[in-house]
């Protein structure tokens, strides 16, 4: 009972904020955010139950025989509700301090918390139909909240383009569900990890992890469909910690360690998915050292570490996986929202050239960003140092020693561009007076820095102030689990290992023992973060390149390849292949098939019923006679009908 | 009773066709009504006759009915015909063609 | 026998003449009798009850009917003007027709004879009580067996009703549903209300 309020509270504050927000005022975000808060410490009541022997599995209903709906809380389920209702709730905090001027207070808070049932009903469904949906909502909920600034057009497009690439990616899930009713006739993860060796041949099980696995890719950002993520930073921040960074885009980690036993049945798969983790980390993490904005920053590295995930889960490290989805979610978050402090005091300044010596202005933000900077580029003893190195150790042990390669190299790219945004953003003397075009910034207006209009006032004062408490108390509390929160997995007999212990499916041990021990894989992990940081250093945190920071700047924006500039022609690509010939199609349908085609026909119909109406026309004389003579007739024919039928035969 | 039933059901077609021809030939719109009462009754000689011919007096029912709905008729053709009048002084069911597509 | 040859001749010969006059007064004469031969025809087929009705309801209301339109019509003014003939050559296929109507209805009935009316009915001569065809006979039909039927009649009859006093009532113009006018500009004071025009037919129905 206690988990239908954890998954409905939400519900009720998204519909009631909506329909009374304008009522509520300004009570939407406390609101808002203790519905989230109460649905949080509800699941802390249930933590006994879930990790039960008999994990709790609440039934809804059922519709078809073996199409039972049902409400599902086991230990991942659990790990992904505490996150999503955890974090949130620390989100919608914030969000009370971020959003305090928006107009649209309410129905940000509205957006939100059915954000949070959107993502409950994917994570808490027992089945795949409640898991579809759930996924469905989820991609709802993301368009509203990127497009909630409707008034800008990059906002609406970047909620459309997030909303299209999701659908493709609900395409493959449905897929995948198809498949999977057409050969059980049943919806139930039980019953499906049931049958997973009898019922599927070895093909038909890739095609369902495939189909899974574009789902996935959509919704979590892995190329070839990662492209929406850094333009869904036009929605506000919090929404960018919230969906963009904490639960949403880990919904493809959560549906690859949930169908585990599946991806664990399907090597093919696995392979597919690993490499695809891998490539996209590294390909995010590239493109996060050539970004200026810094939301883009985070987005790229937000893509990068669920690199990392996918990759831990897809080789078969799925507590590793969700071990760095657990770690990510808290300093990620940490991170954004401290961004969205500097952003705040900025009057929505996001370009980080022109920031710069915000250290001694920001001293919070400065402690908060240093914190979630340490912990993701993977410094030992905060949280991302063990989850990192347990996924890069996966792909070892595992055997995949090129993926381990990529992780590692990646691990140092990590560190060289996040410590880049920190020193370029907090060291050195403070560029927001300086002309842009100093700067290499060619057009102000398109480089991502116009402010919202309506959001924050002109008069808004634009030099930095120091956050409110509803800000900065959510960020000091993020703190404490981006530092500790990895010390649950220290040690080969950790508390988190012991959490998953016979959960997941045992990793194949194709080949054996890994030829490094774990000590040495996270030393050179290690070597990789310290040449990445000290890279970072050397341009842009010494004394020296500090003093000629301005003109570095402004090289280094004129000459960045434009292959990072344009995230490697992705969009370009997807527009030559995807949208032009689309264009072209319906241009052609327009100009050739409607007018000669459609409307045509509709013409050629109503001439054709005009000319039956002349036919008729001709009947209808008015002479009351004619029609006697016609009923006649056809008296006649009836008569003569049956005088051949019974008076010859006689 | 020694008249076969043919003889009848004969005289009926006679009247029938006698009042098929009253309705088609005639322009007097009181006549065609008559004529039309004229097949009615030709119908309700052919129910009666083979209702004794076979000993079932549902044909004596349905021909009670058809002279029901013959009254109907009238009252409402000759309320038509006396309404038409009133418009103009024709009686000439040629004159009246507002119906004519 | 010789009854049903005078009773069918002067029933033709009626026919004949109520399609054929020129007045529809005289039509009305010879329909008068021919319902009155067709009446005593049906009581040589043991159709007592409906012989009663034919009178009652033909001769006595529909005829009647019938006679007072005509007098109304007549009345003040012009007696039946006749147009030009738009179909002069009708008379042919109309012709035509009925003739095939009527051989094919001959054909039919004399190739297939019915030879039960030979004998009498079984439960009683006519004029019994209860016997085929008497009132009593006929009333369990009526009211037992199809008692549907004789609602649905009497339901038409009521639209019937309903239909000629729309049709035929004050201002109704000629078969056309009257449309109340959208606005009423002036209102007519009631004492200069028109007085009923003299060709008015009031319940015609």
């Amino acid at each position: 009972m206690l988990l239908y309020l954890v998954w409905l509270l939400p519900l009720v504050g998204g519909v009631g904020l909506w329909a009374f927000g304008p009522q509520l005022k300004s009570w939407a975000g406390p609101i808002g955010s203790a519905l989230v808060g109460v649905s949080f410490i509800a699941t802390l009541f249930l933590w006994r139950d879930a990790t039960a022997a008999r994990a709790l599995d609440v039934p809804l209903g059922s519709w078809l025989p073996g199409w039972s709906f049902g409400l599902l809380l086991d230990r991942l389920s659990l790990i992904w509700t505490l996150i999503i209702t955890g974090v949130g709730f620390l989100i919608h905090v914030y969000s009370i301090g971020y959003m305090d001027r928006d107009r649209a207070f309410a129905r940000f808070f509205a957006y939100m918390n059915f954000f949070v049932f959107a993502m409950l009903t994917l994570v808490l469904s027992d089945n795949v139909i409640g898991l579809l949906v759930g996924w469905g909502l989820v991609g709802l909920a993301s368009y509203f909240l990127i497009g909630f600034w409707f008034y800008k057009p990059t906002a609406v497009a970047a909620a459309r383009k997030a909303f299209v690439m999701n659908v493709v990616g609900d395409i493959g899930i449905m897929f995948a569900i198809f498949l999977i009713v057409a050969k059980l006739g049943g919806i139930g993860y039980g019953l499906i990890f049931a049958n997973v060796g009898s019922a599927f041949t070895p093909h038909e099980l890739f095609l369902v992890c495939l189909g899974l696995f574009i789902g996935c890719a959509a919704k979590s950002a892995q190329i070839p469909l990662h492209s929406w993520l850094p333009d869904a930073m036009e929605g506000p921040t919090p929404v960018s910690a919230l969906i963009h960074a904490a639960t949403m885009v880990t919904a493809g980690v959560y549906l690859v360690a949930r169908f585990a036993p599946l991806w664990s049945a399907s090597p093919d798969a696995q392979e597919l998915v690993g490499a695809i983790g891998a490539l996209t980390a590294i390909a995010g993490a590239i493109l996060g050292c050539a970004q200026w904005d810094i939301k883009r920053i985070l987005a790229y590295s937000t893509m990068s570490q669920i690199g990392y995930m996918i990759m831990g889960v897809g080789i078969g490290a799925y507590d590793a996986g969700v071990f760095h989805f657990l770690t990510h979610a808290f300093f990620k978050a940490q991170l954004f929202l401290g961004a969205g402090i500097i952003i705040h005091a900025l009057a929505d300044e996001q370009d980080v050239r022109r920031m710069g010596g915000l250290r001694k202005q920001m001293p919070f933000a400065f402690a908060a960003m240093l914190v979630g900077v340490l912990a993701i580029s993977g410094v030992p003893g905060l949280s991302g140092f063990f989850s990192k190195d347990a996924v890069v150790y996966g792909a070892l042990q595992t055997g995949h020693p090129w993926l381990y390669a990529v992780a590692v190299v990646t691990a140092g790219i990590t560190a060289y561009y996040m410590f880049r945004l920190l020193f370029v953003t907090f060291f050195g003397a403070y560029r927001g007076a300086v002309d842009p075009s100093d700067l290499g910034i060619r057009h102000p207006e398109l480089a991502g820095t116009a402010a919202s209009p309506g959001h924050h006032p002109e008069e808004e004062e634009p030099h930095p102030h120091a956050p409110g408490w509803l800000m900065s108390a959510p960020v000091a509390i993020l703190i404490v689990p981006t530092i500790a929160i990895g010390w649950l997995d220290f040690g080969s007999n950790s508390a988190w290992k012991q959490f998953f212990a016979g959960f997941f499916p045992r990793a194949a041990d194709a080949a054996g023992a890994a030829p490094i021990s774990e000590a040495v894989s996270t030393l050179l992990v290690l070597l990789a973060v310290a040449i990445g940081f000290a890279v970072a250093y050397a341009r842009y945190g010494a004394p020296a390149a500090l003093r000629g920071a301005i003109a570095r700047l402004r090289t280094e924006t004129i000459r960045m390849p434009g292959v990072l500039v344009n995230a490697y022609y992705f969009d370009a690509a997807f527009e030559a292949l995807l949208v032009r010939p689309a264009r072209a199609l319906g241009g052609w349908f327009d100009r050739t098939v409607d007018p000669h085609v459609i409307d045509a026909g509709v013409r050629e119909a109503a001439i054709s019923a005009q000319w039956l109406g002349h036919l008729f026309r001709s009947f209808q004389t008015g002479l009351v006679r004619a029609y006697a003579l016609t009923l006649a007739f056809g008296v006649a024919c009836i008569v003569a009908y049956y005088a051949l039928a019974f008076g010859g035969g006689r | 009773m020694n008249v076969a039933p043919e003889n009848y059901v004969a005289l009926s077609a006679v009247l029938f066709f006698i009042g098929v021809v009253g309705v088609i030939a005639r322009r007097n719109p009181l006549i065609m009504l008559m004529s039309i009462e004229l097949l009615f009754n030709a119908a309700n000689l052919a129910l009666v006759t083979y209702a004794r011919a076979w000993v079932n007096n549902a044909g004596h029912i349905f021909a009670f009915l058809v002279i029901t709905v013959a009254a109907a008729e009238a009252a409402i053709g000759l309320a038509i015909v006396a309404v038409t009048f009133r418009k103009e002084p024709f009686v000439d069911v040629d004159e009246v063609s507002a119906l004519r597509g | 026998m010789i009854a049903f040859w005078i009773l069918a001749l002067l029933m033709i010969a009626s026919a004949v003449f109520t399609v054929t006059a020129r007045r529809p007064v005289h039509s009305v004469v010879g329909l008068l009798v021919n319902f009155i031969a067709l009446a005593a025809t049906y009581l040589t087929l043991q159709a007592e009850f409906l012989a009663v009705m034919q009178i009652v309801v033909y001769s006595g209301a529909i005829l009647i009917l019938f006679v007072f339109v005509i007098a109304l019509l007549s009345s003040g003014v012009r007696p039946f003007d006749v147009g030009p003939d738009r179909m002069p050559r009708i008379l042919v296929p109309a012709v035509v027709f009925a003739v095939l109507t009527l051989a094919g209805i001959t054909v039919t009935a004399l190739h297939t004879p019915v030879t039960v009316l030979q004998t009498t009915p079984t439960n009683g001569t006519t004029g019994d009580a209860g016997a085929f065809g008497s009132v009593a006979n006929f009333g369990v039909a009526l009211f037992a067996d199809n008692l549907l039927a004789f609602e649905v009649t009497a339901f038409i009859l009521m639209v019937a009703v309903i239909g000629v006093v729309l049709i035929a009532g004050d201002e109704g113009p000629g078969g056309v549903v009257r449309r109340r006018p959208k606005r009423v500009i002036k209102r007519e004071p009631i004492l200069k209300a028109r007085p009923p025009s003299p060709e008015l037919v009031e319940g015609s129905g």
